[in-house]
């Protein structure tokens, strides 16, 4: 049996400014073996169309400027409408201590804020993937 | 003395009785250097790839033509703009601000200005806002797809009667407005040039600065812009409008601290930011514009922070290019024309969430830097910046650093107090040569605009990102807090949070303007902006396009509308 390669979308808002961040980790992913699949995004139902067009193992959304909670809660509800609710979602970029407990209780399985170790990011994206569909469905 | 007659000629800035002096100082500094250390290697390569010696001497002023340093205030401005800088007028404050909407940030504007900030020029007042993300990239608050930002990282401004509320009962003609925003810059700018107007003040009156950010393909605009060719002469129009309506208008802030936050390197970051003034130079000479009534309105956003001396050195390299390039390349004579002037910030990518209040050393270092590179307008971060957008104390904070380093720490005495210095002058020299190479790389692949299009630069900037990201992981590059001297539990500190009800009150007086307004007014205004942008697009009647969106604006047209028009004439970028 062939190995898969773990698929990623990486996605940020059409109106975020400084794609840094979101560009250095689709490098790492990228060295790491995945394939990574980036596109912006203008409404939360165009991740979760890209998301299933793709066939992504998991979801990153990268937030500089707003908008973190709000997007992550219609994407959320978006992907349970699609049926589409095992794909896990992770959240990055500048992320406030009072957005943190929104975002998990939207299912967000893992936040990472600046500073971040590349690896850490990394092996986060593989083990979601590696759990296969059902992985967010699961709360650990 | 074989080593000096090898040097004759080369010798530009020393007797010989002094090269002799130098040289044989220099040979006993080789000898004990080698009998204490022997053959261990000191020396530094910067990011940027400049490689930085243990020490310098006068003998490494040799490469550098003593008529490239000069005086502050003469060609080629090396050394600064002015022949007297600081000692007769401070540096501009221009911290940012913006949240909420107009009269929510209307209230933080009063507080900076009862603290002693917002101090421009002369005695008059200075603001420098930034937008939410919906209207710095022109869509009205409205609009499903950006619901959730609206107000929430700047202000909501969609209408000309917004920028009445902001600036409610100010004196236009002594108030600097700078205002910092991506694809929506055009719109913006006619939405303050007809309030300004409505509030009786004339184009001459009005001084203050638009980013105009739509030159900037280098990572930081996000997802929405014009076209790159759009882009350009968009911004030519903008340039030609300003210099014959709102001569005191600066018309494009190119931002090489943009380039440095998307990653790129000091040298890549300069190169860059002096292709994008060709460009926007070759645009407008190719329009039939005189290049010295449109580039003294031309300016510079610096970032600093990340390599001290470096970051002086690449100010005045900065400066000296684009005095050489001005003037050399494309026969500007206006001394005007030939002087950069600076607005600098410290850096926000490198303040981090470990550890935050870190960050207020971090923006002191940088904003000391940038005074003694001889900048002409300085933002400090706040502290929090990594967290959210920054609280009163932050704020505050971040004025008090600029305020401390200007009037306590006597460093406003002297200008370019570091000019002559051997390190400075040859890392000056050597960045604006490393730079140069990059410029001539950029012409071979066919100027800034084609090496847009071909994703090159995205590419080039993006690889140095990573690199930086990776030289961290592997702790060649130290972050404090963040890959040593780290802290298990961190105190919680306050977050600004912005007011939610920023979004409601936007969209109940959005629907109320719609309503209110005379609609085939607006209509009869929109259709006029397109007839111009195709013009324009044509090379025609070029200025046409901002006067047509300063009419809409007073026609009550909203930022949105007129976006919408100069999307379809002059394209998206995807």
């Amino acid at each position: 049996m062939s190995v898969r390669v773990t698929r990623v979308l990486l996605t940020k808002s059409f109106i975020d400014s400084h794609d840094r961040a979101i560009k250095t980790i689709a490098l790492a992913l990228r060295d790491g073996g995945m394939e990574v699949v980036m596109v912006d995004y203008e409404t939360p139902g165009d991740i979760v169309g890209t998301a299933i067009a793709e066939d992504v193992d998991v979801i990153g959304i990268s937030f500089m400027s707003g908008g973190q909670v709000a997007t992550t809660q219609a994407v959320a509800a978006a992907l349970e409408a699609a049926d589409c609710a095992d794909i896990p979602v992770v959240v990055g970029g500048t992320i406030r201590p009072f957005d943190v407990e929104q975002l998990q209780r939207a299912g967000v399985q893992a936040i990472f804020r600046g500073g971040e170790r590349l690896d850490n990011v990394v092996e986060c994206f593989r083990e979601l993937a590696r759990r296969g569909p059902g992985a967010a469905l699961g709360v650990d | 003395m074989t080593t000096r007659s090898n040097l004759s000629g080369a010798r530009r800035w020393l007797s010989e009785r002094a090269a002799a002096t130098v040289d044989a100082a220099a040979a006993r500094w080789v000898e004990s250097r080698a009998a204490r250390y022997g053959d261990k290697d000191f020396e530094a390569t910067n990011r940027s790839g400049v490689v930085v010696k243990p020490v310098y001497s006068a003998a490494d002023l040799d490469e550098i033509p003593p008529d490239d340093v000069g005086m502050p205030g003469e060609y080629p401005f090396t050394r600064g703009i002015y022949p007297i800088h600081y000692q007769y007028q401070p540096w501009m404050d221009l911290q940012i601000i913006g949240y909420g909407v107009a009269g929510q940030l209307r209230r933080r504007m009063d507080l900076l200005k009862e603290r002693g900030g917002s101090r421009g020029y002369f005695g008059g007042e200075a603001y420098n806002l930034i937008f939410d993300m919906p209207t710095s990239m022109g869509f009205d608050p409205d609009l499903p797809a950006v619901q959730g930002a609206i107000g929430d990282c700047g202000v909501s401004i969609c209408k000309a009667s917004d920028f009445e509320t902001l600036f409610d009962g100010k004196d236009l003609s002594k108030t600097h407005v700078s205002m910092v925003c991506n694809a929506g810059s055009p719109g913006i700018l006619a939405l303050y040039l007809a309030a300004a107007r409505r509030m009786g003040f004339s184009g001459d009156q009005l001084g203050g600065n638009i980013t105009n950010y739509i030159w900037d393909f280098f990572g930081h605009c996000g997802g929405v812009n014009f076209s790159p060719r759009g882009s350009y002469r968009l911004c030519a129009d903008v340039a030609a409008y300003c210099a014959a309506q709102v001569p005191r208008f600066n018309t494009i802030t190119v931002s090489e601290h943009n380039i440095c936050e998307a990653g790129a390197d000091h040298v890549q970051a300069v190169a860059f930011s002096i292709a994008t003034i060709i460009a926007i130079n070759e645009e407008c000479r190719e329009l039939g514009i005189d290049l010295d009534t449109v580039v003294p309105r031309f300016g510079f956003h610096v970032r600093y922070g990340e390599d001290f001396f470096e970051d002086i050195a690449k100010t005045r390299a900065l400066r000296r290019l684009y005095a050489k390039v001005n003037r050399e390349r494309f026969g500007c004579r206006r001394q005007t024309s030939l002087q950069a002037r600076i607005h600098a910030q410290t850096a926000g990518s490198l303040a981090t969430v470990q550890q935050p209040m870190n960050n207020l050393i971090r923006s002191t270092c940088g904003a000391l830097s940038a005074v003694l590179a001889g900048v002409n307008g300085m933002t400090v971060n706040a502290y929090d910046e990594a967290l959210g957008i920054p609280t009163e104390e932050a704020v505050t904070l971040s004025l008090r650093t600029s305020q401390i380093i200007a009037e306590e720490t006597g460093v406003q005495k002297v200008s370019d107090p570091l000019g002559g210095s051997f390190y400075i002058e040859s890392l000056t020299t050597q960045i604006e040569q490393r730079c140069m190479s990059l410029i001539e790389e950029i012409d071979q692949r066919g100027g800034l605009i084609a090496c847009i299009e071909s994703g090159w630069i995205t590419d080039q900037v993006a690889q140095s990102a990573y690199r930086w990201r990776r030289e961290v992981e592997d702790d060649t590059r130290v972050m404090v807090g963040v890959n040593r001297y780290r802290t298990d539990d961190e105190p919680e500190l306050p977050v600004f949070q912005p007011d939610p009800e920023a979004a409601r009150l936007a969209l109940e007086d959005l629907e109320r303007h719609r309503l209110r307004r005379d609609r085939s007014r607006t209509d009869r205004a929109v259709a006029a902006l397109r007839d111009a942008g195709h013009r324009v697009m044509d090379g025609r009647d070029i200025g046409s396009v901002t006067a047509a969106l300063v009419a809409a604006a007073e026609a009550d047209a909203t930022l949105g509308e007129m976006q919408a028009v100069l999307f379809e004439v002059f394209g998206r970028n995807k």
